[in-house]
């Protein structure tokens, strides 16, 4: 068993980098497109009410520049608040917010967890007394993430279960998988819980199986936490194949496309991109195409 | 009803019944005086595909035998598969996997939507439909996901001509006007899905409204204009134009045309030619009192800035596009000006962007600027109140939200109206005129009652809130819409309800109020003729 777990771990970590990672990069390696932003541009000196630099005469003789800083800065925020969901949708937002929060704070603890683990390979002392007081901050921030996840994240999955299946507007196009979704966050969230408040309160287990697959001294961990460990790696495992990669593709698709105001100036890098979509050869079969040729010959 | 319904031959899958329609304000209040939409004739339902909702704007012939239905069905799915592909669709594939992929189906888009809440909510008409159609379709039918899969994750849907036919419909029934992908936290948008859904159509079946494909990019690029104006017409058109300058305003103005080296190539929509000259004659008016160095083009298709292809067909986009590009170096000016067409200035300045390079790549911009310096700079002398009566500004999707270009405008407005107000909401948060992605001048049986009764209601009553506290008809009211094809549907919509008659409410574009201003011109500029 503390082999299998060991190994289930490993595997799940794995794969669920090597299947997000793969999926970003074929996703970046899709063709330069046209433009097709949708404004307020965020980067913009005129956003705050959606300006762009078409409102200037001979827009192209000016300097422009672009507020990366305030684009990382809203997505952030939105990871954190979900202000376009509070704003729009209070009543989904109430039972999202806890599942997202869930999320973000059950993949911070496990991050804890790790370098937890990591200070104690060091010989750093990591409980509530400690004497060290990066021992003590981690002991407390570890299991702060870890209680407040499974709480949120189990409050969300019930949450957002209910309102899929009350409110028509939801339900309407939600799957028997949606609803899978729900109920198999909600056990990985509960088994956390239950773990911790029966089982490890200090989750010094935890640390501890962390240690162990540092060292690759598996050590022997309660039934119930082993659950949890188990729900938690089939967890990692499914997450690439559901919608899960937006929190992620989020970002690039707010850059590379509706934030992509990037005009196409002569001898440009852009241009040279261009240019090579524009030697494809294209197999549109309509009457008026002509079929066969490319691009630039249409 | 559920989504694999539209598969289902059961007749008309959805009917829009008046009281389903969202209420209006007064004078409009009492649903039992709306107007009644036009259905099609049982000649046009057995010779056209209407099950949709019984509104034709494409009205595809529906085919001849069972092997023609299947050798259709064939081709959309080679189509969808063209879509798919980066050498066939580098154009947008990017942009369309991410809304195929990521959308949760939040719903949180459904409440921008101006079809979907004017309609009371018909289902078919949720920003979220045609996705998941679109969806269901490539998992089964391009993927092949099957069986237990496709029941688990809900995608099970049956491929067959009644839904492919009601797809086209479909996709014609959403104005593109990206408010539902501005909302949405993810950055899905569904309005491009229903714009890659018409390539599906028009680049591979050759299926398109005969208004944007045959009469509108085909004649623009066989005979210089989709309004059918030759060059020769032009000629003519611009002599009229000379006169009734003469005439307004006492004084000899030349329209420049093929004037090489001029600073700015203008090119209007040349639907204004047409349906509003004044439009184009006050182009004149200002430039000539500025002082501008300025051009028309005489050659096809560079008197005509128009490019239905940015609605529904990448390639035409961009013969069209090209062509303008080309006419402006044969004639050497220094940049072009967009006259008030929101589509053109889209189409020509942001969208065609990634198409012209090299020496094609010629500075473009919006006449809203240029205007807007004059005025506020005082290049031309004002007089704001020859404009003392109510005006409110609709703000064209392609030329605001999708643009950026929206205080220009407003700066215009507060100077020269004394009476300018804001409708709400505004700038980039507009709602559609109901008219967009080629809806304005898609006249196919019951479509035109279909986009004032349902696409453009929003807008109505946005525009009757406006002006509530001065809706007498005894008062007259101009509602401003710099955008040659968000006039003709005020035109229609304003028909259809009545609403000049029964409110005084006019419209009309940005640079008549600015005229109607100039102090040089003796007589009032705008005539309040209704047309």
């Amino acid at each position: 068993m503390n082999v299998f777990l060991a190994i289930l771990t490993y595997f799940s970590y794995i794969f669920i980098v090597a299947a997000y990672g793969a999926k970003i990069v074929k996703y970046l390696r899709l063709p330069t497109h046209l433009r097709w932003e949708l404004y307020p541009v965020i980067h913009e000196e005129k956003y705050q009410y959606g300006g762009s630099y078409y409102e200037h005469l001979d827009w192209w003789t000016r300097v422009r520049t672009k507020n990366h800083a305030r684009g990382i800065a809203y997505l952030l925020k939105e990871y954190f608040i979900l202000g376009d969901y509070l704003k729009n949708y209070a009543s989904y937002w109430l039972a999202l917010y806890p599942w997202h929060i869930g999320f973000i704070l059950i993949i911070t603890f496990h991050i804890l967890c790790f370098f937890g683990a990591l200070a104690m390979v060091l010989g750093v002392n990591v409980s509530a007394g400690s004497p060290d007081a990066s021992g003590s901050v981690l002991y407390y921030a570890i299991l702060l993430t870890g209680v407040i996840s499974f709480v949120t994240g189990a409050i969300g999955s019930a949450g957002l279960f209910i309102k899929r299946m009350l409110d028509r507007n939801l339900r309407v196009y939600a799957s028997l998988l949606t609803f899978f979704i729900y109920i198999f966050t909600l056990v990985v969230f509960v088994s956390g819980f239950y773990s911790w408040y029966f089982v490890d309160p200090d989750l010094a287990e935890y640390r501890e199986f962390w240690v162990g697959l540092i060292t690759l001294h598996f050590i022997h961990v309660e039934p119930a936490t082993a659950a949890h460990i188990v729900l938690f790696d089939l967890f990692l495992i499914y997450l690439p194949f559901t919608r899960s990669l937006h929190y992620v593709t989020r970002f690039f698709v707010f850059f590379l496309i509706r934030w992509d105001d990037e005009p196409n100036v002569r001898g440009s890098e852009l241009e040279k991109r261009l240019l090579d979509l524009f030697d494809q050869k294209t197999t549109w079969s309509a009457p008026h195409i002509h079929t066969g040729k490319k691009w630039s010959e249409q | 009803m559920k989504i694999e319904d539209i598969s289902k031959k059961t007749g008309q899958l959805v009917r829009i019944e008046p009281e389903d329609l969202m209420p209006l304000p007064y004078p409009y209040d009492d649903p039992a005086n709306d107007p009644v939409m036009k259905e099609v004739t049982q000649d046009q339902k057995d010779r056209y595909e209407a099950s949709l909702d019984g509104i034709l704007a494409i009205g595809i012939p529906k085919p001849a035998s069972r092997e023609e239905e299947e050798r259709l069905v064939r081709q959309f799915l080679s189509g969808l598969e063209k879509l798919l592909s980066q050498e066939n669709n580098w154009t947008f594939l990017q942009p369309l996997l991410h809304s195929l992929d990521y959308c949760v189906k939040c719903q949180i888009c459904n409440d921008s939507c101006p079809a979907y809440i004017a309609s009371g909510k018909k289902e078919i008409y949720r920003p979220t439909y045609r996705p998941e159609i679109l969806r269901r379709i490539i998992n089964k039918y391009i993927k092949k996901r099957g069986g237990l899969l496709s029941r688990l994750t809900g995608s099970d849907i049956e491929l067959n001509w009644t839904l492919v036919a009601r797809l086209a419909e479909l996709a014609y029934r959403c104005t593109i006007c990206r408010k539902c992908a501005q909302v949405c936290p993810l950055g899905v948008d569904n309005g491009l899905i229903s714009h890659e859904i018409r390539k599906i159509f028009s680049q591979e079946m050759g299926i398109a409204p005969r208004e944007l494909h045959e009469m509108g990019t085909v004649q623009q690029l066989k005979a210089g204009s989709s309004t059918g104006i030759t060059p020769k017409a032009l000629g003519n058109i611009v002599e009229f134009m000379e006169e009734e300058l003469e005439e307004k305003t006492g004084k000899k103005i030349k329209i420049p045309v093929d004037k090489e080296g001029a600073d700015i190539l203008l090119i209007h929509n040349a639907g204004e030619f047409l349906s509003w000259p004044e439009n184009t004659e006050a182009f004149a008016i200002i430039f000539d009192a500025a002082g501008i160095s300025w051009t028309l083009a005489s050659d096809l298709v560079g008197y005509d800035a128009v490019n239905y292809g940015v609605w529904y067909d990448d390639i035409q986009l961009a013969r069209i596009a090209v062509k303008h590009a080309e006419i402006a170096r044969k004639l050497k000016v220094k940049k072009i000006n967009v006259g008030e067409c929101g589509h053109a200035h889209k189409a020509m300045i942001v969208v065609a962007d990634r198409v012209l390079t090299g020496e094609l790549n010629v500075p473009r911009e919006s006449a809203i600027p240029i205007l807007a310096d004059l005025v506020l700079r005082d290049r031309i002398r004002l007089d704001p109140g020859r404009n003392d009566f109510p005006v409110t500004l609709h703000d064209p999707c392609n030329m605001v939200r999708l643009m950026g270009i929206v205080e220009p405008q407003r700066q215009i407005l507060r100077k020269i109206c004394l009476q300018f107000r804001e409708m709400e909401p505004r700038g980039v948060d507009n709602y559609c005129c109901g008219g967009g992605s080629g809806f304005a001048i898609m006249q196919s049986m019951n479509f035109p009652d279909w986009r004032s009764a349902v696409s453009g209601r929003i807008k109505l009553k946005q525009v009757l809130d406006a002006f509530r506290d001065v809706i007498s008809p005894d008062i007259r009211k101009y509602v401003c819409a710099p955008c040659s094809n968000c006039k003709g549907q005020f035109r229609d919509l304003f028909n259809y309800y009545n609403v000049n008659e029964k409110c005084g409410i006019f419209y009309g574009g940005l640079v008549e109020l600015v005229v109607n201003a100039m102090v040089d011109v003796e007589k009032p500029f705008i005539d309040w003729e209704w047309h």
